[in-house]
């Protein structure tokens, strides 16, 4: 009888159990998803559910041409490992695209695309 | 091979090296609560080689994978740079050099600040889990039940290849039965409360057991954790009572647990490469 009140009460937990994040996915970026920003935006921030490793991490930003927009290699912020940032150098009006690459300190690598518009 | 294919392997790898760690860490702390014996240095040696020799495996799997190669040349050229700069190039190194550390006070009988050593090689494995990387609250949790996850299986299964070793040398095997048995009970209890928070966290739905890889391999985990709850109950109310006629039969019920628990760990190892099923749907643009 204990036994399997103890068992439905742990099938309901885990019925109701919160959704923990693991693994480093994209949290938040600036520029957003689907943005218009302007032309002087000098960088682009990702933040991450979590920490990640830089040197195992990308970054490209394409136009509409397929030319390169970021500038270097990506970056943590300083005190926070979970934020990547890297340098812009937006030359003309239109449609970019942003395809990121990340190794989560917990050995794990995770990727996705998304892309904002330059208006003048 | 494809990519489930190579992620199985990183998994299987990271298994024998915690088994091989688990064994070297348990066979000290056996020794330094029961007291050393005879053959326990080699045991811990043994345990210290595999730890060796599938940690070397699992890094060389990690950095191919981290770097994205396939050429041996090229994963070569990844391993300084995954050795210097990601934390589970550093930690490893490191808990491997703590580990040789703890083997050195083991050959010099040292026994207490062996285990102490291994202990800690063993408890920072925690941290390239998903809560040390996550931070926060949630991370916080997750990272405390998987320090108490982690170190109570390691009391317990590493300290299963000792026991046996024990229950053969012993000349007071019932009253050593008997001890270890409260080691056991206190270390189940852990594993479990441990286990079902990190399912809880991770897991999130118990649908999740039957639709995803993670809580498919988690649920072999659990099955495989019954089967070997089912041989300690055997062993401690059937076995040990009859001590020492039944040495035999104890012995070989042992040998069973370490390799239901060798197969546990491999399914550890895998269970930590998969995405828990909780962060489904995290991908954004």
């Amino acid at each position: 009888m204990r036994l399997s009140l103890f068992a439905a009460a742990a099938s309901l937990m885990l019925a109701a159990a919160p959704a923990a994040f693991a693994h480093a996915h994209l949290k938040a970026s600036t520029p957003a998803a689907g943005a218009k920003v302007a032309p002087s935006t000098s960088a682009l921030l990702l933040t991450f559910t979590e920490a990640v490793q830089p040197k195992f991490c990308t970054v490209t930003v394409l136009d509409s041409m397929g030319m390169h927009a970021e500038q270097g290699a990506p970056q943590t912020v300083p005190g926070h490992p979970n934020e990547l940032s890297v340098k812009l150098h937006l030359q003309m009006a239109g449609k970019y695209t942003v395809d990121w690459h990340a190794l989560s300190v917990d050995t794990h690598k995770t990727h996705g695309k998304f892309s904002f518009t330059v208006t003048n | 091979m494809d990519d489930s294919a190579w992620l199985v392997l990183r998994g299987l790898c990271r298994g024998l090296h915690l088994a091989g760690y688990f064994g070297a860490f348990g066979t000290a702390f056996f020794a330094a609560l029961f007291g050393p014996l005879p053959g326990l240095k080699r045991l811990a040696w043994a345990g210290f080689v595999l730890a060796l020799a599938g940690g070397a495996a699992w890094f060389w799997l990690q950095t191919a994978y981290f770097a994205s190669a396939n050429a041996p040349a090229s994963v070569f050229a990844a391993l300084p740079l995954v050795a210097g700069y990601t934390r589970f190039g550093w930690l490893t190194l490191a808990r491997m050099g703590v580990l040789l550390l703890a083997m050195l006070c083991a050959q010099a009988g040292r026994w207490r600040v062996a285990a102490l050593l291994a202990g800690l090689g063993v408890l920072a494995q925690s941290w390239l889990g998903h809560g040390a990387a996550m931070g926060g609250p949630e991370g916080n949790a997750l990272l405390a039940f998987s320090l108490l996850h982690i170190g109570a299986a390691a009391c317990w299964l590493g300290t299963l290849p000792a026991l046996a070793l024990a229950v053969a040398r012993s000349d007071t095997p019932q009253a050593l039965a008997q001890a270890y048995s409260r080691l056991g009970l206190i270390c189940v209890a852990l594993i479990l409360a441990s286990a079902f928070l990190q399912y809880w966290l991770l897991i999130g739905h118990l649908s999740a057991f039957l639709t995803t890889g993670y809580g498919a391999t988690a649920l072999l985990k659990t099955v495989l954790f019954a089967g070997l709850l089912a041989l300690a109950a055997r062993n401690r109310f059937h076995l040990t009572p009859t001590l020492p006629t039944s040495r035999k039969a104890l012995r070989r019920a042992i040998a069973w647990e370490i390799a239901l628990g060798l197969i546990l760990l491999a399914a550890a190892g895998v269970v930590m490469q998969l995405p828990p099923p909780a962060m489904a749907g995290m991908e954004m643009g």
